[in-house]
C-alpha cells in the first residue's frame, strides 16, 4: 500500500497542480507540489526501513497487465531491491529538497503550477525507470523523464533558445532510445521475456548452457542498451544536449540534469549487469567511452565562465566516471559515485541557483566575485561541495572516485591507460571547480554598482535544503571506505549491494580480478598519485583566480590561444554536427520533397493522367451531345458484348 | 434485444443514412443540425452495443447477418464483426459525432447538404468495414468515394478541384482493379469448386492457384496501396488533405486511409496467402521507405496540415509492415506486429485526427495554416497547447500513449521477422519526433512574432468537448490496452497462425452464448 502511495502521489501532484489549481497562487503550487514529493518519501522511508529489515531479499510487486500479444507480455510489475530501494531514497529524498528550494528560487514567477505539475510529474516518470520489473516499464520512465527534461528546459518557451535546448534533448535522447528499443527486441527474440527478475534467473540457473549464439546475442543486447545509456547519461557522442539543457531553472537542472535523471543509464546498466558481464566486449568499450567523456568533458569546463555551463561539463565528465566503473566491472563503484553525486552536484547546481538569484540571473563568472562577504552561508555550503567533488580526502567523493580509479588500475595492464585519463580528469576538476570557487566568492566583486547593492543571502528555504544537501555530500562517503583505511567499518556499501550483482559462472574467470587482493602499498600510491595531483591543480587555481584574474591567467590564455579557443568551443563539437549531421538531413530531405515527391513520383501521376486525356481526346467522339450518336455507339457495343457470348 | 442482435450490423450501417436523408428533408438547418448528431450518436450506441457483447473468446464472425440477394450469382448480403474490424467500426461511429460538433457553428447555405454528405460517408465506410460479400463490400467502396468528392469539392480550399479530381480519379483506377480480379476470382473458385460466390467466407481457405494468385492479389494490394497510401502511390493525399475542410481531413485520415490497410489484413493476405509470402519483402521495403520517406518530407512542410498529411504516410508505414511481417519462413504472420497493426490504426485514427482538428482551431482564428505565421501560441492559448502536446505525443508514440502500444507491437515483430526492416523503421522513432517536435515548436514556442496572434482565444467549450475524448482515449489506449487487444486476441491469432488455409466462422447471433451470458451477469 505504502508502496503505492510512493509511486502515487507525484503523479498526483502533477494532476492537481497541472490541471486543477491553474488559477491557484504560486505558494499553494509550491506546497502541493512540495508536499506529494514530502510524502513520497516518508512513505520511501518507511517502505525501505521495512524491506531491509526483513532482510533485504530482492521482491517483485505485481500490478496491472499492460501491453500482452502474441507471446510478448509486459506487465506494471514493479522490482524492489537494495538497488531501487536506494535509488527510490536519492529520488524522493533529494527531489523533496530540491522540491521545497525551487519555491524560493521562482518566486519571481507570476505562477508555478505548470513548473511544479511538470517536476511532480517527472519524479513520477523517474520512479517508473528504476522500479520497473522489465525493460518496457522501464522505457516509459525512460522516455517520461525524457518528456518531462524536455518540458522543463523549454520552460520558459517565450525565449526560442529554450525551445530549441528542449527539442534538442529530446531528439538526441530519442537516437539513444532506438538503441534501447532494439536492445528490448533482441532480449525478447533470444530469451523470450523482458522481465529483470526472469531474465536474471534464466542467466543464473542457465549456467554454462548458455550457447554461443546466446552469448554472441548479448553482445548485442548490451550494446544496444549500452548506446540508450550514452542518450541518457550523455556520454560521447551523445552528451551534447546536457549542456544546453542548462537553459531550464536551476533547480530542474540540480534534480534532473544532475542528481537522477541523467543517472539512467548507470542504474539501467547495474540492473541489468549480469548481461553486462557476459559481454566483455561490450564492458571494454562502455569503460572506454566513460574514461573518454570524464576526460573530454572536463578539458571543456576549464575554460568556461558560464557557472552553470561549468557545472554542466563537470556532470557530463562524472557521469563518466560512473559510466567507467559499470564498464570495469566495478558497479558498486559506479553506483556508489551515482549517490555521492547526486547529493554533491545537487548542492553545487542549488549553490549557484542561490548565486544566480542574488545576482539577478547573472550567470557569467566574470560579472562575480566576492560573494562570500554578502551569502556566508552559501559559500560555506558549495566549499562543501567542491571539497567533495573534487576528492579531498575525507568528503564523499574522495571515497567514491578513488573507488573507481583503483579499480581502473587493477583491471589488467591495457586498462592503465583508461585509470590515466581518469586520473588527469580529476585533475582537471580540481582545477575547474577551484576556479568556479574562487571566481565566485573570493577576490574583488565585479559586478555592476546595482547588482552589487542588492546582493543578500537568500532565505532559508534556500539555503535550508543547502544545509541537508552539504551534510550529505561530507558524510556520504563514509558508507564505503576503502579497505586500506583503517575505519571502524570498511566497505559496507559494497556489502549492501552485492546481492544485486551476478557474475554468471561462464564469465566468472574474466572477472576474477575484481575480488583480488593487492597489497595496501599500492593501493595508497594510486590514491596519492590523484590527491597529489587533486592538491596541485587546487593550489594553481588559487594562484591564477584567487585574487580575480590573475595576470598569468590572461597570459596564459593569449598563450596556448588556440587551445583555449579550440577548448572554449567545445571542440567545436555542435558546429561539427550541424553541418555533418543536421544540414545534410535537411538538404536530403529537401531534394526528397521538391525533386523525388513533387517533380518525379507526382509528375509521374499526373503525367499518366495527362496522357490519358490525350489519348482519349483523340479517339473518343467530339462532345457532340447527339443522343443518336450515343445510342448508335450504345447498339453496336451490346451487339458486339453478345457476339462474344453466344460464340 | 434478440432483434436488436440480429440485425445490429445492419441498423449501424443504414441509420447513418436514413439520417442523412433526414436530413436534406428537415426544414431547417437548425433542425438538421440536430437531426444528425442524433443519427450518428445512435450509431455511436449501436457500436458500442457490438462492442460490449462482442465476444473476446472467439475468432468466429459475430452477430453475422446472411440473406440471399441473387442466389443465381451466388451474391449474399453478409454482414460480421471480428477482431480484424471491430475496433475500426467502433472509431468511425465515436469520430463522427466529433465532427459534427466541430461543424456545429458552420452555417451557409449548403451546410444541410454538407450534414447529409456526412452521414451518407459514414455508412459507406461502415458498409465497407462490416460486408464480407465482394459485391456488397465494392458497393459501399465505391459509394464511399462520392460524399468524399464533395465534401473536397465543394467545402475545400483554393485548389480544391484539382485535388478532389486527383483523389477521386486515382483511387477509383485502383478499384477498378480491384473490380476485375474480384471477376476473375469468382470465375476462378467456380471452375474449382462449380460454385457461385462472392462470400468471403466461401472464397476463405480456397486460393486460386499459384501464378494467378500473384496478379489478382497484385490487383488487389495496389487498390488498397492507394488508398492507404503506401509509398509510392501516396501524392494525392497532401493535396487533398490540404484543400479539405477539417472534418473532411479528419474523417480521411481517421477512418477512410484505414480502409485501405484493412483491405490488405482483410482480403488480400487470407484470400491470396501464397503470394503474400513472395510479395512481403517488397511490401515491408515500400513500408519502411514510407515511414522514412514521408517523414523526411513532413518535416520539409511549410503548411501545418500538409506535414500533418505527410505524416500519415509514415504512419501507416508501420501498420503495413505490421500486417507482413512473416515469421518461421513464411509459415505464419507475426501475432504481434499484426496486434500492433490493428492497434496502431485505431492510435493513428485518434491521434491524427485530433491534429487535424487542432490545425482547424487556428486556422479558423488565423485563416492560415502557414508555420511561419505562428509561433508563441502557448501563452494566449494554454489549453490549445495542452492538446497539441498530448497529440503530439501520441503521434510520435510516447510511452503511455496508445501510440506507443502499437508501434512498439510492430517494431517488435517486423525486427523479429527481419532485423534490418525493423531497425531501420526504427528510424521513424527518430524521424516522427523531429517534425513533431519542430510543428510544436514553431506554433506554441518562441516569442509571438505576429501582432494578429497577440489576442487569440483559447478553447471553446465546443472545441473542448470534441478534443477531450481524444486526448483521454490517446493515453487510456496507451495505459490499458488490454481493454481492447482483449477483443481482438483470437481473431489476430487464428489469422496470424493459419493465413496459409485461413477460415473463419459465421456465428449466429443467437449462438453468442458467451455474450448473452454476460448480459445475464450484467442484469
Amino acid at each position: 500500500m505504502l508502496f503505492w502511495l510512493i509511486l502515487f502521489l507525484p503523479l498526483f501532484g502533477a494532476v492537481l497542480n497541472g490541471l486543477v489549481l491553474r488559477r491557484a497562487s504560486k505558494t499553494v503550487s509550491h506546497v502541493v507540489g512540495s508536499a506529494a514529493l514530502v510524502g513520497a518519501f516518508i512513505c520511501a522511508l518507511l517502505t525501505y526501513l521495512d524491506f531491509m529489515r526483513s532482510g533485504g531479499h530482492a521482491q517483485v510487486i505485481p500490478g496491472m497487465e499492460w501491453i500482452e500479444a502474441g507471446s510478448f507480455k509486459a506487465p506494471f510489475n514493479y522490482i524492489l531491491d537494495r538497488l531501487s530501494g536506494m535509488m527510490l531514497l536519492i529520488i524522493t529524498g533529494i527531489g523533496s529538497l530540491i522540491h521545497i528550494y525551487a519555491g524560493g528560487y521562482m518566486h519571481e514567477e507570476k505562477n508555478t503550477y505548470r513548473f511544479f505539475a511538470y517536476l511532480n510529474l517527472f519524479v513520477f516518470m523517474m520512479l517508473q525507470l528504476v522500479m520497473g520489473d522489465n525493460l518496457l516499464v522501464m522505457f516509459i520512465g525512460w522516455e517520461g523523464v525524457g518528456l518531462c527534461s524536455y518540458l522543463l528546459i523549454g520552460y520558459w518557451y517565450e525565449s526560442d533558445d529554450n525551445a530549441a535546448a528542449g527539442m534538442k534533448a529530446f531528439l538526441v535522447n530519442r537516437i539513444g532510445d532506438i538503441g534501447f528499443l532494439l536492445g528490448i527486441f533482441l532480449t525478447f527474440q533470444t530469451f523470450h521475456t523482458v522481465s529483470f527478475s526472469q531474465l536474471k534467473e534464466l542467466i543464473l540457473t542457465a549456467g554454462a548452457s548458455l550457447n554461443g549464439e546466446q552469448i554472441h546475442a548479448i553482445g548485442w543486447i548490451t550494446l544496444a542498451l549500452f548506446v540508450g545509456a550514452c542518450g541518457k547519461s550523455a556520454q560521447l557522442p551523445l552528451y551534447v544536449w546536457l549542456p544546453d539543457a542548462m537553459a531550464g531553472p536551476t533547480p530542474v537542472s540540480a534534480l534532473i540534469h544532475a542528481a537522477t535523471m541523467v543517472t539512467a543509464g548507470v542504474y539501467m546498466m547495474t540492473r541489468v549487469n549480469f548481461l553486462f558481464y557476459l559481454a566483455p566486449t561490450t564492458q571494454m568499450i562502455v569503460a572506454s567511452v566513460g574514461a573518454a567523456t570524464a576526460l573530454f568533458a572536463a578539458t571543456i569546463a576549464l575554460v568556461q565562465y558560464d557557472i552553470k555551463k561549468v557545472l554542466a561539463y563537470s556532470t557530463v565528465s562524472q557521469l563518466g566516471y560512473m559510466v567507467l566503473g559499470c564498464g570495469l566491472g566495478a558497479y558498486t563503484a559506479g553506483v556508489f559515485h551515482l549517490f555521492t553525486h547526486a547529493c554533491f552536484k545537487a548542492l553545487l547546481f542549488l549553490g549557484a541557483g542561490s548565486v544566480i538569484t542574488a545576482m539577478h540571473h547573472k550567470q557569467d563568472m566574470r560579472e562575480m566575485g566576492g560573494l562570500r562577504k554578502y551569502m556566508p552561508v552559501t559559500h560555506l555550503v558549495m566549499l562543501i561541495g567542491v571539497l567533495a567533488i573534487i576528492g579531498f580526502p575525507g568528503f564523499s567523493g574522495f571515497f567514491s572516485k578513488d573507488e573507481i580509479l583503483w579499480k581502473a588500475w587493477t583491471a589488467g595492464d591495457r586498462f592503465h591507460i583508461l585509470w590515466g585519463m581518469g586520473t588527469i580528469a580529476a585533475v582537471c576538476t580540481a582545477f575547474y571547480m577551484v576556479r568556479l570557487l574562487m571566481l565566485t566568492f573570493y577576490g574583488p566583486n565585479r559586478s555592476d554598482h546595482h547588482t552589487r547593492e542588492h546582493l543578500h543571502e537568500t532565505s532559508v528555504v534556500m539555503w535550508g535544503p543547502l544545509v541537508v544537501l552539504a551534510l550529505l555530500s561530507f558524510g556520504g562517503g563514509y558508507l564505503n571506505v576503502p579497505h586500506v583505511i583503517p575505519f571502524p567499518e570498511h566497505g559496507l556499501f559494497e556489502e549492501y549491494l552485492a546481492p544485486v550483482l551476478a557474475i554468471p559462472a561462464q564469465a566468472a574467470e574474466h572477472w576474477e580480478h575484481l575480488h583480488a587482493e593487492h597489497e595496501a602499498g599500492e593501493e595508497w600510491a594510486v590514491m596519492a598519485v590523484s590527491v597529489l595531483g587533486m592538491l596541485l591543480a587546487s593550489f594553481s587555481a588559487i594562484l591564477l583566480y584567487g585574487r580575480g584574474f590573475s595576470p598569468l591567467s590572461t597570459a596564459l590564455a593569449t598563450r596556448f590561444q588556440g587551445i583555449h579557443r579550440t577548448l572554449s568551443n567545445k571542440y567545436y563539437v555542435d558546429e561539427f554536427y550541424a553541418s555533418a549531421v543536421v544540414l545534410p538531413l535537411k538538404d536530403m530531405s529537401y531534394f526528397l520533397w521538391k525533386i523525388v515527391d513533387v517533380a518525379i513520383i507526382d509528375g509521374i501521376v499526373n503525367g499518366v493522367s495527362q496522357a490519358c486525356m490525350l489519348v482519349s481526346g483523340l479517339t473518343s467522339f467530339r462532345m457532340s451531345g447527339s443522343l443518336h450518336r450515343h445510342g448508335m455507339v450504345m447498339l453496336v457495343g451490346i451487339l458486339c458484348m453478345l457476339t462474344v457470348l453466344l460464340f | 434485444m434478440d432483434f436488436l442482435n440480429h440485425h445490429v450490423l445492419s441498423l449501424l450501417t443504414f441509420v447513418p443514412l436514413l439520417t442523412a436523408f433526414a436530413v436534406l428533408l428537415s426544414p431547417s438547418l437548425g433542425l438538421a443540425r440536430w437531426v444528425s448528431m442524433l443519427g450518428s450518436l445512435l450509431t455511436f450506441l449501436l457500436s458500442i452495443h457490438v462492442w460490449y457483447y462482442f465476444d473476446g473468446q472467439t475468432s468466429g464472425l459475430q452477430f453475422t447477418e446472411i440473406h440471399n440477394w441473387i442466389p443465381t450469382f451466388g451474391i449474399k448480403y453478409i454482414m460480421g464483426v471480428d477482431g480484424l474490424n471491430l475496433l475500426l467500426v467502433v472509431l468511425t461511429a465515436f469520430l463522427t459525432p466529433l465532427i459534427l460538433l466541430s461543424v456545429w457553428h458552420l452555417d451557409g447555405s449548403k451546410q444541410k447538404a454538407f450534414l447529409a454528405l456526412f452521414m451518407s460517408l459514414e455508412c459507406g465506410m461502415l458498409g465497407s468495414l462490416v460486408a464480407f460479400d465482394l459485391v456488397f463490400f465494392y458497393i459501399f467502396w465505391e459509394a464511399m468515394l462520392i460524399p468524399m468528392y464533395f465534401l473536397i469539392g465543394i467545402w475545400g480550399g483554393k485548389n480544391r478541384i484539382y485535388a478532389t479530381s486527383k483523389f477521386i480519379i486515382y483511387t477509383f483506377a485502383g478499384s477498378l482493379l480491384m473490380l476485375a480480379a474480384m471477376i476473375v476470382l469468382y470465375i476462378l473458385h467456380f471452375e474449382q469448386t462449380g460454385i457461385y460466390t462472392t462470400s468471403l467466407l466461401d472464397l476463405y481457405g480456397a486460393p486460386p492457384a499459384y501464378p494467378t494468385q500473384m496478379w489478382l492479389f497484385a490487383a488487389f494490394a495496389i487498390a488498397f496501396a492507394i488508398k492507404v497510401p503506401v509509398f509510392p502511390f501516396h501524392t494525392w493525399l497532401p493535396d487533398a488533405h490540404t484543400e479539405a475542410p477539417t472534418a473532411g481531413s479528419v474523417i480521411l485520415a481517421g477512418v477512410m486511409l484505414k480502409l485501405g490497410t484493412y483491405g490488405l489484413v482483410r482480403f488480400a493476405i487470407p484470400l491470396f496467402p501464397e503470394a503474400v509470402v513472395s510479395y512481403a519483402p517488397l511490401i515491408v521495403g515500400l513500408g519502411v521507405i514510407g515511414i522514412v520517406y514521408g517523414a523526411l518530407n513532413a518535416w520539409m512542410q511549410t503548411d501545418a496540415k500538409r506535414m500533418v498529411a505527410y505524416s500519415s504516410v509514415s504512419h501507416l508505414g508501420f501498420v503495413v509492415i505490421g500486417s507482413f511481417a512473416l515469421i518461421g519462413g513464411g509459415a505464419a504472420l507475426s501475432p504481434e506486429a499484426l496486434t500492433g497493426a490493428i492497434y496502431q490504426q485505431i492510435n493513428h485514427g485518434i491521434s491524427t485526427g485530433a491534429l487535424f482538428f487542432l490545425v482547424g482551431v487556428i486556422y479558423e482564428r488565423r485563416h492560415t495554416r502557414l508555420l511561419a505565421d505562428f509561433g508563441g501560441l502557448a501563452k494566449v492559448m494554454p489549453w490549445f497547447g495542452v492538446m497539441l502536446i498530448v497529440a503530439t505525443l501520441s503521434s510520435v508514440g510516447l510511452p503511455g500513449t496508445g501510440g506507443f502500444v502499437g508501434e512498439f507491437l510492430i517494431l517488435l515483430g517486423t525486427f523479429m521477422a527481419s532485423p534490418l526492416a525493423g531497425s531501420v523503421a526504427s528510424l521513424g522513432v527518430l524521424l516522427g519526433a523531429i517534425y513533431m517536435l519542430t510543428l510544436c515548436r514553431k506554433i506554441l514556442f518562441g516569442p509571438i512574432t505576429h501582432e494578429e496572434n497577440k489576442n487569440l482565444s483559447d478553447l471553446t467549450p465546443r472545441e473542448f468537448a470534441y478534443l477531450t475524448p481524444l486526448a483521454i482515449l490517446a493515453i487510456v489506449m496507451g495505459v490499458f490496452p488490454n481493454l481492447f487487444l482483449d477483443k481482438i486476441r483470437p481473431s489476430i491469432e487464428n489469422l496470424a497462425n493459419n493465413y496459409k488455409s485461413y477460415k473463419i466462422v459465421a456465428e449466429a447471433p443467437a449462438l453468442n452464448e458467451a455474450g448473452d451470458k454476460r448480459a445475464e451477469a450484467s442484469r
